[in-house]
């Protein structure tokens, strides 16, 4: 017999130790809560309820032309802010990398200033810029620009930063400004990964926009939340049809592309 | 005690890939089987365990209990039953990764210890010492409270020997256990399987005539789906000529040349 | 080809994209009524605005600490409900343990999760359930399932299907190969995904909160809608160390699992 033996007496009693706090810090959390997860499972009549009258769905109500204008605004705030957002993200990213900024001042700032970004809650973001320019698709297209920027503005930073140095080098060493290597060593590099998280962004970002529409973004969240709230459930379930649609048609093109850009290992 | 008798295997293009295999292996010998790549051998290993239903033909299975279990007539139920009875050693060794040593030696009787207690208790005191002492027999037991992913080739094959030991089975199979060791490791391997031999039947598939001639106690040869030799397992030059084919003689012949070309 | 030329090729390749993107830009622009004027203004009015945001209103601070815990709570409890649940589904959704038929069933369902998002499902629940804490778990609960299912259902679905083979050989039963054989391989990458599903899940609890799954989200809308921008402000402020503290929390304990070797 060895001392690295553990009997598996010893591990039991150490599995029921740990299951039994475990258990017990969340029993006591769904007590403090007043949540009981069987619920769901053991009282299926409201669900019962909603479905009686969810069904049959409206469709008639996704010709309105309010409900298009919705999907256009929805889309443009998605396309927009993916657009500015990484554009934005793709130049702070070269003032946080290491490797293309020499200045550990600027580095720091501006990394500190993308770390906000990051952390401010998108519902703070939405309520401010509703207060700015008021309700309506442009204030979430601003809410979704500052996320964007947060979200994929340390992604292309790393992304830089784990570039191929001695490419770099080597156009070091013929006699090329920082401005020179950037373009001819780094930007060949990262261009394809760029492009993929953009679309990514995009894909992202649409259902940001959907979920920020409710708090007054405007677009077909808020049109849906509207329908919710006068209880038309039958115009409300034909919306989610639409939304899942939508979402699911614009993931399978922006993967489509993503994995002809990046080959489909790399595709995250 | 193992008796094939008849193995037969059509594939759905007509191919007859295996074509009236039959042989019996007693307690005491240690068979290997030899061939070339292709010739059924795999398959036979896999009918041998009942991964593979052969279209005819039977595999009977007989331990000194009284024990006894055609493996290819049976249902998945029984199936169960009688795999526990069959210890398995693979070419990829298939240890559970991220699992100390130890458990993966244990999981050896998961089929012997109900569903209940597996998944509330696990294995008992007693089961982690018979485990350490299987350990002991392939000198792994100073690792036992490691996790298998950081083990070399030869450590991880040696802890599948363990799992088999731990097993207590009626019958040993080995497919390839040493096809990706070095020849030393190798030779530590079929030393460690070589007594096994002495309490159940065991029968291995090799691609080493060397190492088959060293360690077993009888070779079958297999060749296109036939069985072509069945005796000593030390061949003389001809008869590997006649497994293999002309080629393995023509390799050797013209070594040297091809190198000088280069 | 060089810089001057302007043959065919490059005026497809080059000049027709540009044209066509700013097309673009200008016609979504204009669907939301987006301009760069506006903006100037507005961000006058926002900078202003936030200005009168300060100071905080440190006597509502103890007002927001039982919704704060509360957040963490939701966050907490939908993420290990939910990563229990996830597990089941990601095992029924696995090609090499489950039969083609409940996988791809499995997997429709956690498509058909994934492409709503937390907020609508949320909306649905209310519309069902009512205003509330329960609501809101269930709803987080499930994008919980969505994620984790998807993640760890490709996990397990590298996990070499000769080991699963080799279980089946001893005579294991599927239950005893999915904990002797799956779980132990998995439960690294499980850790960290469920650490990572927190910390999204203490953000989406305050948004949830907004619309009436009560917490910190709650405080914050409300605060915002009747006009008290310092008790506001207090709401964010919170909200900002909630949000920070379980990142470095999740960080710390999965560069622990990291230093043990155990992510791949």
């Amino acid at each position: 017999m060895n001392e690295q033996l553990i009997l598996p007496s010893a591990k039991y009693k150490h599995k029921v130790g740990y299951l039994g706090i475990s258990l017990f810090v969340v029993v006591a959390v769904c007590i403090y809560l007043k949540y009981n997860p069987f619920l769901i499972f053991a009282d299926f009549t409201p669900i019962q309820r909603l479905l009686g009258e969810m069904l049959p769905p409206n469709f008639s109500v996704l010709w309105q032309p309010t409900i298009g204008k919705a999907i256009a605004q929805t889309g443009s705030a998605a396309f927009l802010a993916t657009f500015y957002g990484c554009l934005i993200a793709f130049v702070l990213a070269f003032l946080t990398a290491a490797n293309t900024m020499p200045l550990r001042f600027i580095r720091l700032l501006v990394g500190g200033f993308l770390s906000l970004l990051r952390i401010v809650p998108p519902l703070v973001c939405i309520l401010i810029f509703i207060i700015a320019v008021g309700l309506g698709a442009f204030s979430g297209m601003l809410a979704l620009i500052v996320i964007t920027v947060g979200m994929f503005g340390r992604l292309f930073t790393d992304i830089i930063e784990n570039t191929e140095h001695s490419a770099a080098d080597a156009i070091y060493s013929v006699g090329a400004s920082r401005l020179q290597v950037i373009r001819y060593a780094i930007l060949p590099q990262i261009i394809p990964s760029f492009i993929a998280n953009c679309l990514y962004a995009f894909d992202v970002n649409i259902r940001v926009a959907i979920s920020l529409g409710i708090f007054g973004g405007g677009g077909i969240g808020y049109a849906l939340y509207m329908a919710m709230q006068v209880l038309h459930y039958q115009d409300a379930f034909a919306l989610i049809c639409l939304i899942i649609i939508m979402i699911l048609l614009i993931e399978k093109t922006s993967d489509y592309f993503r994995t002809m850009i990046l080959g489909k290992e790399k595709l995250r | 005690m193992l008796e094939v008798s008849n193995l037969t295997k059509v594939l759905p293009n007509g191919r007859k890939v295996l074509d009236g295999i039959s042989f019996k292996v007693k307690k005491g010998e240690f068979v290997g089987i030899l061939g070339p790549s292709g010739a059924g051998k795999s398959l036979t290993m896999r009918c041998l365990n009942g991964l593979l239903k052969p279209d005819s033909g039977s595999v009977v299975l007989t331990d000194d209990q009284g024990f006894s279990s055609d493996i290819c007539q049976i249902k998945k139920r029984e199936l169960r039953k009688v795999r526990q009875k069959i210890g398995v050693i693979f070419q990829g060794y298939h240890l559970v990764k991220r699992a100390s040593v130890l458990e993966n030696v244990m999981i050896g009787r998961l089929g012997q210890i109900s569903t209940f207690r597996s998944l509330f208790y696990g294995f008992t005191d007693k089961e982690a010492e018979e485990a350490v002492k299987a350990l002991e027999q392939v000198k792994m037991d100073h690792l036992s409270g490691t996790t298998t992913s950081g083990l070399s080739g030869g450590e991880m094959q040696r802890v599948a020997i363990a799992r088999a030991i731990f097993q207590s089975p009626a019958l040993l199979l080995a497919d390839e256990p040493i096809s990706n060791l070095d020849p030393s490791n190798a030779k530590v391997i079929m030393k460690l399987i070589r007594p096994l031999s002495e309490n159940i039947p065991v029968v291995g598939v090799f691609h080493q005539p060397e190492m088959t001639a060293k360690y077993c106690t009888r070779v079958i040869a297999i060749k296109d789906g036939k069985i072509i030799y069945d005796g000593d397992p030390k061949l003389t030059n001809d008869q590997l000529v006649e497994i293999y084919g002309e080629e393995l003689h023509q390799l050797e012949q013209h070594e040297q040349p091809v190198l000088a070309i280069q | 080809m060089t810089i001057n030329d302007f043959s065919p090729k490059r005026y497809y390749k080059l000049v027709l994209p540009t044209v066509g993107l700013l097309a673009l830009i200008k016609l979504t622009a204009w669907v939301c009524g987006a301009g760069f004027d506006k903006l100037g203004k507005g961000l006058l009015q926002g900078i202003s605005f936030v200005k009168i945001m300060f100071p905080p209103d440190w006597s509502a601070f103890p007002e927001m600490l039982e919704p704060a815990l509360q957040s963490i709570a939701i966050a907490f409890i939908a993420t290990v409900l939910g990563t229990l649940l996830a597990v089941v589904f990601a095992i029924a959704a696995a090609s090499n343990l489950t039969n083609p038929i409940i996988r791809n069933i499995t997997r429709f369902l956690i498509g058909l999760e994934r492409s709503l998002p937390e907020i609508i499902i949320l909306l649905i629940l209310i519309a069902g359930y009512g205003l509330g804490v329960f609501s809101g778990i269930v709803a987080l609960s499930l994008g919980c399932v969505g994620m984790l299912g998807k993640l760890l259902g490709d996990i397990i679905e590298e996990i070499d299907h000769t080991m699963i083979e080799s279980l089946e050989a001893v005579g294991a039963n599927k239950l005893q190969v999915i904990w002797f054989g799956v779980i132990p391989q998995i439960v690294p990458n499980l850790v960290s995904l469920a650490l990572f599903r927190f910390e999204i899940n203490i953000r989406l609890s305050i948004i949830l909160g907004a619309v009436g799954a009560g917490g910190i989200g709650y405080e914050l809308d409300t605060s915002f809608g009747l006009l008290q921008f310092h008790r506001g402000l207090t709401a964010v402020l919170v909200i900002l160390v909630m949000v920070v503290g379980a990142e470095q929390l999740s960080h710390f304990i999965r560069n622990k699992i990291k230093l043990k070797g155990a992510l791949k």
